[in-house]
């Protein structure tokens, strides 16, 4: 069911997810569709993100977003609801962040990057090279999300459980909760045309999905939605972002995860699943309705070949 | 062999042909793109230096085209190479293969040909396509013009069938490989000769036929109609002339017809990508109905090429296609949705979206009225037989047809 509009507010707009932003010429969105695409979502009951660039708005925008209730993703922290970085922060930061960065960057600020949980209220860490990983990365993929965990259980055993995706996710997680672009969430660009996401209209803005006089039109919909994707309906890597444009790019086909995106969302599982062990071992009713299964395989490709 | 389980890999020799058929898929046919030497050699050497991506117990090694013995010379060499490097590399595949071509049959008797068949006569399947009888045959597959390459296409009366060239060969194929079959493709214009078609070939000695629709969207009003009717004139001919004990028609199948369990009968219905095929410029496809010649209005999918090999994650939607996931819901829902085909190149060819996860249903009427005919036959056939005491005797010995999937 279809639940946010992502309004991006200018061409230049911080890219949030693992697609880069390859835009550097600004071009605001007009007032006038501001205005239309805010009352789009107020009739389809949907809630906004408005997605920000790394300047100023005209002073006559503020109030035109502030017409609605909504969450800010922003390149600053300053008035953020989502602060975007792709670099690892110092000090306290009071809002969640979205650290973008490289599986190279990350396994070379390992340290950085631990001692950055628990410093804001919640770290999303999302890998912008997921397709390039190799068998190599995915060891050292494994050994960085120990060291994450490490540092989560020494926290919460503390009292100070921090949220940090990569680890603390799927603990929470019940059922699967993925990007849900097509699905739960659709994109309005500059443009005044709908896209399945932000990286969908960097990409090939011919290709939108309906606009604003039209509506919506989103062709071969169902592939967007989780019982139509064979490989994901079952699995319990229920953290797994499922990035519907990852999935395109890599595998043609917007409900076909990669290899490289099943066996990162699979490490991720593993390591939830070990963390949650050892916190239990002192507090055996933490998150007491999650269960992580053991199981002997990091794609469940392998597994379906195999039936 | 058991080619159940083995592993098609198709060589497209070349997009030439001396037939301009009117139902062939093959929109992009040309006389320049012809597979080099070179191009095969490296595409053998990858695929056997890649067994344990390949773990099938055995190979069909199927050379196409266009019209596949157009290019004998190299097929020759390629089967001589393939045959070496599987002895050289004790590869699991040796003395589990088999050569595969479906052809016009118009260059069948030459000595080259004819040579290739006997060195290589016991890992040989040929199957010559004859459509039925002449007005039949000659209606679709006629003879290519040089205009035709450039867009000019003949006059009714002009067209040249090939009917005549074809069945001169079908003597000399029977010889060589009795129990071989010959595949017919119906369009909307021949559905009025079905019934005289496969007698006909019946009558030409050929004892199994593989007959099918075309899955394109060519169907006119009216046509499901015409084609239960031809299907149930042939349903009688079989059945009181007696053909149905030692002859085969694809289009009768016990098991068509029935609704089918979403768990359990789940399974995709075409084999693209877990065949491969290569063409003249070394891509790779996961089946040549992918490839730019077959396509009307898409672009390829090539998973690779014979220097960078295959890229595995754009076969993961090919491996993981099931029926639910790209069948609408009308034919989840059908009640006689069993031996319902589909072609995955055509899905995607037809498709709304870049996508091979939306089923193409415009064979949905036709396959209807196939199952009415093949229900009627079964009835008609089995209280002949239980009248006659002759049921059991029939189910241990009669032909059942070969055809698989592709």
């Amino acid at each position: 069911m279809l639940t946010y509009l992502i309004i991006l507010l200018d061409d230049t707009s911080v890219s949030f997810c693992h697609a880069d932003n390859p835009r550097c010429e600004r071009r605001l969105i007009p007032l006038d569709v501001l205005r239309q695409g805010i009352r789009f979502a107020m009739m389809e009951n949907l809630t906004i993100q408005f997605v920000y660039p790394d300047y100023p708005l005209p002073a006559d925008y503020a109030s035109v977003i502030e017409s609605i209730d909504h969450a800010k993703i922003k390149p600053t922290v300053e008035a953020a609801d989502v602060w975007v970085t792709d670099k690892p922060f110092e000090g306290e930061v009071d809002v969640p962040v979205v650290l973008r960065i490289t599986r190279q960057e990350l396994f070379a600020q390992t340290e950085e990057i631990s001692n950055l949980i628990g410093h804001a209220p919640r770290l999303n860490i999302v890998i912008t090279d997921i397709g390039a990983f190799t068998d190599d990365d995915f060891e050292r993929y494994r050994a960085l999300l120990a060291d994450i965990s490490a540092r989560v259980e020494t926290l919460t055993k503390e009292g100070r459980m921090p949220w940090v995706s990569l680890v603390t996710d799927r603990m929470a997680l019940t059922k699967m909760n993925n990007c849900g672009a097509g699905d739960s969430s659709i994109t309005l660009a500059p443009n005044g045309r709908f896209y399945v996401c932000p990286a969908f209209y960097y990409e090939a803005p011919e290709d939108s999905i309906g606009d604003l006089e039209a509506g919506i039109d989103i062709r071969n919909r169902q592939l967007y939605k989780l019982e139509y994707a064979p490989l994901c309906r079952r699995c319990d890597a229920y953290q797994c972002r499922r990035c519907i444009w990852l999935n395109r790019k890599l595998t043609r086909e917007v409900n076909t995860p990669s290899h490289e995106q099943c066996v990162v969302a699979h490490l991720e599982r593993n390591a939830s699943r070990t963390l949650l062990a050892n916190i239990r071992k002192a507090n055996p009713n933490f998150l007491a309705e999650t269960k992580i299964e053991e199981i002997d395989y990091l794609d469940p490709f392998e597994m379906k070949r195999e039936k | 062999m058991d080619v159940d389980t083995a592993k098609y890999i198709t060589f497209i020799v070349t997009k030439d042909c001396q037939l301009a058929c009117k139902y062939c898929y093959l929109v992009g046919k040309n006389s320049k793109e012809r597979m080099s030497w070179e191009v095969a050699k490296q595409a053998v050497d990858y695929i056997l230096a890649h067994e344990s991506d390949m773990p099938e117990e055995a190979v069909v090694w199927d050379f196409i085209g266009g019209e596949p013995f157009l290019e004998i010379d190299l097929i020759d060499k390629v089967c001589d190479y393939i045959k070496i490097e599987m002895y050289r590399r004790n590869h699991h595949w040796f003395n589990s293969y088999r050569f595969s071509f479906s052809t016009n049959g118009i260059n069948y008797h030459t000595e080259k040909v004819q040579q290739f068949i006997k060195k290589n006569s016991t890992h040989l399947s040929i199957g010559i396509t004859i459509d039925g009888t002449q007005r039949k045959h000659d209606l679709n597959r006629i003879w290519k013009t040089p205009e035709m390459e450039r867009g000019i296409m003949p006059k009714p009366e002009e067209e040249r069938g090939s009917y005549a060239d074809v069945v001169k060969n079908i003597p000399l194929w029977l010889e060589q490989f009795p129990d071989d079959s010959t595949k017919v493709t119906i369009s909307s214009a021949d559905i009025p000769y079905i019934c005289e078609s496969v007698l006909h070939l019946y009558g030409l000695g050929i004892h199994e036929v593989n007959i099918n629709v075309v899955f394109e969207d060519v169907w006119k009003e009216g046509d499901d109609s015409l084609f239960q009717e031809q299907l149930m004139q042939l349903a009688d001919a079989i059945i009181d002339g007696g053909y149905y004990r030692d002859y085969a028609c694809s289009f009768f199948a016990e098991h068509i017809g029935k609704p089918m369990d979403i768990e359990t009968e789940n399974q995709n219905w075409c084999g693209a990508g877990m065949m491969l095929a290569v063409d003249a410029a070394g891509n790779f496809y996961p089946c040549t109905r992918f490839a730019a010649y077959s396509l009307r209005s898409k672009k390829p999918i090539i998973i690779g090429n014979v220097h960078d090999g295959i890229n595995k994650n754009l076969l993961r939607p090919f491996l993981t296609l099931d029926r639910f996931t790209q069948s609408p819901r009308k034919c989840i829902e059908c009640e006689v949705a069993s031996g319902c085909a589909w072609c995955q190149g055509e899905n995607y060819d037809a498709a709304h979206t870049e996508t091979i996860y939306e089923r193409s249903t415009a064979i949905c009427l036709m396959h209807k009225a196939r199952v009415r005919a093949n229900n009627y036959y079964w009835n008609k056939l089995y209280r002949k037989l239980e009248l006659e005491g002759l049921r059991e005797d029939y189910d241990e010995n009669h032909r059942k047809s070969s055809q698989t999937p592709c």
